[in-house]
């Protein structure tokens, strides 16, 4: 087996004039474009992304070259010397402001007069909240390796999507998809992170394979992986916002820059969910909302725990709790009144077929953590502090968000993905689907599925390990198609099963097909599909406390609500609800990157914080209604905890903070200026 | 991939003599420091390497009425499981913070206080309490007070071509002490920092106080310091004030962010003496 | 340089250079897997080992350093009593990971155990720092580790069973 290392541009921007090799010993060779059998092209969603940069170069640390060899520290020695020669052009990085030329997507949407709206209120509050920009930091260092198997070119990656690698990979060979067989290695957390990028990876260790003809093997060191792979998109949601006579939302101008880095394969949908989440669930009669993702040459930005709706749900569930304080109300009763209720048009033209459940989980979040009494104690304690010393640095906040439902991405391809299930004679069930490369969480469910609607122990079901050659395309793993999509085919499957079983000898098979639907459009500011259909909802609580000594935020609980619909397995919801709190909760504590820049000793300074910060995080889900589906729950930790942060440091400073992490020198300064 | 020689002196005498003979050569115990940036798939050293590890002189450990002696190769948990009797809080509370425990296996103390990019987390407890540390060369040995491992420049000065070896910490009653630690903790980041803080009331009057800060640079003032001894405790607001503007004024020196963290960790300081 | 050392109760030998890293010794020579090459900074836990009874990173010690040593990695442990016991309260506790961390997860508990037999929760969290993950569920995790105490427990005092 060879192992391969990438070569990669110095530049962020420019062209490749030419790469020097150093002599390499027998055994070692170099990879270039021109090595590659088929298309230098993976097809990433709306993106067409070169397997190895031929001319242009768009990031810094675009893979340029391969070499491969049996040795790893030799080939990391020969990597060092290659020198990669370019003509480099000014690169752009500035995200928030930017020339047309450098807009990737613009989206707007509309509704009343705005303009009118703000010149008549008196008060009107502005702010720019910034987030994003985050390390994936995955369960596992990525990689790709890939071999010949008889008649068929093997790869083994983890993957988001089999199907998506099978594809490029034969695209990049140039030969037939069913000539590639992709079999996915185990998925940690990926937080969305490898929908296409594993496709890279298997790409370049296919073409060094075939290349060399030998098996080969690339590895990222976590560093590679830190500098140079895809991160989670920086966003700014800029909003501007005019309360009514009775301290109504009136008016909102909100203007979202959304830094997509280079190639951009997700920026549509990204900017898409961000711009439909900008208004959150409230009623808004004016409304004027411009989203702009641009490209840059930081490397890839993406989708980070949900395809964007977070930046804006943390942009606008902060304003309103702005919103309520600036007119001394409790920001829990201007959400109650604020939201949108049953039979209210929305932004995009959609009304609202069921009533928001504010009420419901407003209710028990603030009887868990006694969020009422806090809030107000905490108020009181931050409008009479006049110094460090007066007063415990408390601050406790609610925000409130929901998971859209049925979102489809415009890189899909029309086509149907399917599920298969088996029924053996001795009543074993076997569930085939390419979204078994999601890990283990989401396969208890289809068993439980699979296990109640053919009435068989769910010891007796097994879903087979994914494996393109073997398990039907169910399309990309996102955090929520696995509850609602594929578990929905496996019933649909097991449904088909038990139709016939009675009337058919076992064993007996099934395949469920599902009409990849067209994804949510945008026509003349009007979307077309449904967004809150099935929507999932939660609220949380964060109260933190400012230690007196460094000034540095400790959370001191961290309550969660949730109405996912029918909740298969309680115990794995909670548990995997905590651990995504967890992770939005460190996120709120992390420095964030800067994408692009490229400083090898970054790497060292971003790791996960320690779990002694974590405070106990209590998980909380609302009794489904009666034929509740179940629906995707995973991104509502992502979308809720950091405005709570926000809103609660906010208050323990007072001060107005408006992204995270927030340093301490700024709460020094907030305390100090008291 | 560059080779590096190892060597391996079995006592303390052959290594000096290796160091003297090898000037360039990188002194390895734990070699958590060493090693600690090096992302890549090969690990990069210096042509010579001396291992100190196993040098049974740097592992003894000693404990009098007076002073506690630790052996520079001693591990930091090591230090910590001779536990609450013989190690003073101040310290341990330091070493304790320091990564995790896994790493804490590894790294030595000695390690922490030789390291010349930065100050590591042992050093301003060390300074709190005037430990010295026996820095040994060809030439012979010394015992240095650990204050005067920072520059005058307030950067790290460990003397070129020495080993330190051992560390003798004297074992004083305190009344009252902090250790806290800024910035992340499980990285010694540009941002990390430690504060310490000790002092001693006798018959209602501060008759000993010792405040020490460092990351990248480090801080003690015996100016500020001596300017508190004879005060009466609990200290007036006035007082605290005063001192808290001098131990600023003195600290000027810092980044501006770490500057004004440091003023919030002498104000909680200087609170502790008026209560 | 040739190492000899004690792996896994065995005694072996190996052709090192100053550039290896013991993780990758360990994997590349004798094939112990179970050892992850991951952040290689000591930071994320999974390439621990016990060194001469200490739990280490083992990307952080150079390959030369095995010298003389005795190390046991997960494929080692695994064959303990304590290694069961630990097993036992992890599973008996319903606790889910992700894959990549369990056995590093595992040398941890075991590690904490030694010297702290009825771990509190703050102290749990502390320590299972070592091996940080996105996967982890703190409240599960802590269960987890106290199953596993419980676990020793009734094993080292032969308690009956609940």
């Amino acid at each position: 087996m060879l192992h391969v290392i990438t070569i990669r541009s110095p530049i962020a921007r420019g062209s490749v004039r030419s790469i020097e090799f150093p002599s390499m010993p027998s055994g070692y060779r170099a990879i270039l474009p021109g090595d590659i059998p088929g298309r230098n092209r993976i097809a990433a969603f709306a993106a067409d992304i070169p397997i190895l940069a031929r001319e242009m170069v768009r990031y810094v640390g675009e893979p340029v070259a391969l070499i491969a060899g049996p040795d790893p520290i030799v080939l990391e020695s020969l990597a060092e010397m290659v020198k990669v020669d370019c003509e480099e052009e000014e690169p752009a990085f500035e995200w928030q402001s930017f020339s047309s030329s450098r807009v990737v997507a613009k989206r707007v949407a509309t509704a009343g007069d705005p303009d009118l709206a703000f010149s008549i209120t008196p008060a009107v509050h502005e702010e720019t909240y910034r987030s994003g920009a985050m390390d994936y930091s995955y369960s596992e260092p990525q990689g790709a390796a890939a071999a010949y198997d008889y008649d068929k070119i093997a790869i083994w990656c983890a993957t988001q999507w089999p199907y998506q690698v099978r594809d490029s990979v034969a695209q990049a060979l140039g030969c037939r998809a069913e000539e590639v067989s992709v079999r996915p290695t185990r998925l940690g957390v990926h937080l969305d992170g490898k929908l296409w990028y594993p496709s890279l990876l298997a790409c370049h260790a296919a073409i060094a394979a075939v290349a060399c003809g030998r098996p080969a093997k690339l590895m990222l060191t976590r560093q590679e992986d830190f500098l140079y792979s895809t991160k989670g998109a920086q966003c700014a949601v800029s909003m501007r916002a005019a309360l009514g006579p009775g301290n109504d939302l009136l008016a909102m101008d909100v203007h979202i820059a959304l830094n997509v880095g280079a190639y951009a394969p997700l920026a549509e949908e990204m900017l898409s969910q961000a711009v439909l989440a900008s208004t959150g669930a409230y009623r808004c009669p004016n409304l004027r909302v411009e989203g702009y993702a641009v490209s840059t040459n930081a490397p890839p930005l993406g989708a980070f725990g949900g395809l964007g709706a977070a930046h804006a749900l943390f942009a606008i569930e902060s304003h309103a709790n702005r919103l309520a304080s600036a007119s001394g109300e409790d920001p829990a009763d201007w959400k109650a009144r604020n939201i949108a209720k049953k039979g209210s048009a929305l932004m995009t033209g959609e009304v609202l077929r069921e009533e928001p459940p504010y009420a419901q989980i407003l209710e028990r979040l603030a009887k868990a953590s006694d969020y009422r009494r806090k809030h107000a104690c905490y108020e009181l304690v931050r409008k009479r502090r006049s110094g460090k010393s007066d007063g415990p640095l408390r601050g406790i906040g609610l925000a409130f968000a929901f998971q859209a439902a049925g979102q489809f991405m415009s890189g899909e391809k029309s086509g149907t993905y399917s599920v298969e299930v088996g029924l053996d004679k001795d009543l074993k069930v076997l569930i085939k689907t390419s979204a078994a490369a999601g890990g283990s969480g989401v396969l208890d469910v289809w068993r439980q599925t699979a296990s109640a609607a053919l009435g068989v122990p769910a010891e007796n079901v097994r879903v087979a390990p994914a494996d393109t050659d073997d398990s039907p395309n169910s399309g990309p793993i996102t955090l929520s198609r696995g509850v609602t999509v594929v578990n929905r085919l496996v019933e649909n499957a097991c449904a088909a099963i038990q139709k016939r079983r009675f009337r058919d000898p076992l064993p007996l098979s099934a395949r469920s097909a599902y009409r990849v639907p067209k994804p949510i459009t945008w026509e003349d500011g009007r979307v077309r599909g449904s967004l809150f259909d099935a929507a999932a909802w939660a609220g949380a609580a964060v109260e933190l406390e400012i230690d007196p000594w460094t000034l540095e935020p400790r959370p001191l609980g961290l309550w969660l609500c949730v109405d996912g619909g029918l909740i298969v397995s309680p115990e794995r919801a909670s548990s995997a609800m905590r651990s995504g709190c967890a992770d939005a909760l460190g996120a709120c504590l992390s420095r964030r990157l800067d994408p692009g820049s490229g400083k090898a000793s970054e790497y060292f300074r971003h790791g996960l914080p320690s779990l002694a910060e974590i405070p106990p995080i209590a998980v909380d889900f609302l009794k489904p209604i009666r034929k509740s589906p179940a629906k995707g729950i995973g991104e509502l930790p992502f979308d809720t905890v950091p405005a709570a942060f926000l809103t609660a440091i906010s208050q323990a400073a007072g001060a107005r903070f408006s992204s995270l992490p927030v340093p301490s020198e700024d709460i020094v300064r907030a305390l100090e200026s008291a | 991939m560059r080779t590096s020689d190892v060597h391996y002196p079995r006592d303390l005498a052959s290594a000096l003599d290796l160091l003297r003979k090898r000037p360039g050569a990188l002194v390895m115990a734990g070699g958590t420091e060493i090693l600690r940036e090096q992302g890549g798939r090969g690990i990069s050293l210096p042509p010579e390497v001396v291992c100190v590890h196993e040098l049974p002189e740097l592992r003894k450990a000693g404990l009098t009425e007076r002073f506690l002696e630790i052996g520079a190769a001693a591990t930091l948990s090591e230090i910590l499981e001779l536990g609450e009797s013989a190690l003073p809080p101040i310290l341990a509370e330091a070493l304790s913070l320091v990564a995790n425990p896994a790493i804490r296996n590894l790294a030595t103390i000695g390690g922490n206080i030789a390291c010349r990019a930065r100050f590591m987390d042992a050093w301003p407890a060390l300074a709190c309490l005037d430990a010295i540390a026996e820095l040994r060369d060809a030439g012979g040995s010394t015992w240095m007070n650990v204050n005067r491992l920072a520059g005058e420049d307030r950067r790290p000065a460990f003397p070129e071509g020495a080993l330190v070896t051992r560390f003798r910490i004297p074992l004083e009653r305190w009344d009252a002490y902090a250790l806290k630690k800024i910035g992340p903790k499980d990285y010694p980041d540009p941002e990390t920092a430690v504060f310490a803080f000790a002092a001693r009331v006798e018959k209602g009057i501060l008759s000993e106080m010792r405040l020490a800060f460092a990351g990248e640079t480090a801080f003690r003032s015996n100016a500020a310091e001596a300017r508190m001894i004879g005060l009466g405790v609990p200290l007036s607001e006035r007082e605290r004030e005063a001192a808290g503007e001098a131990f600023r004024a003195d600290a000027a020196f810092l980044p501006e962010a770490q500057a004004l963290r440091f003023g919030s960790l002498v104000d909680a300081a200087l609170d502790l003496l008026g209560r | 340089m040739t190492v000899s050392f004690i792996l896994n109760g065995d005694d072996v030998s190996a052709k090192v250079r100053s550039a290896d890293r013991l993780s990758d010794l360990l994997r590349d020579q004798f094939g112990l897997l179970g050892v992850h090459s991951d952040c290689r900074c000591g930071r994320c836990g999974r390439c621990i080992v016990f060194l001469n009874g200490r739990l280490v990173p083992s990307c952080l010690v150079p390959a030369f350093k095995a010298r003389a040593r005795e190390i046991v990695t997960i494929e080692g442990f695994s064959q303990t009593q304590e290694y069961r016991d630990i097993a036992d309260g992890f599973r008996e506790s319903g606790m889910k990971t992700c894959g990549f961390c369990d056995g590093p997860k595992a040398m941890a508990a075991a590690a904490l155990l030694e010297r702290k037999p009825r771990p509190v929760a703050g102290e749990i969290l502390e320590y299972m720092s070592i091996v940080p993950c996105r996967c982890t569920d703190p409240e599960a995790l802590v269960r987890a580790v106290q199953a596993a105490a419980e676990s020793k427990a009734r094993r080292l005092y032969r308690r009956a069973d609940k």
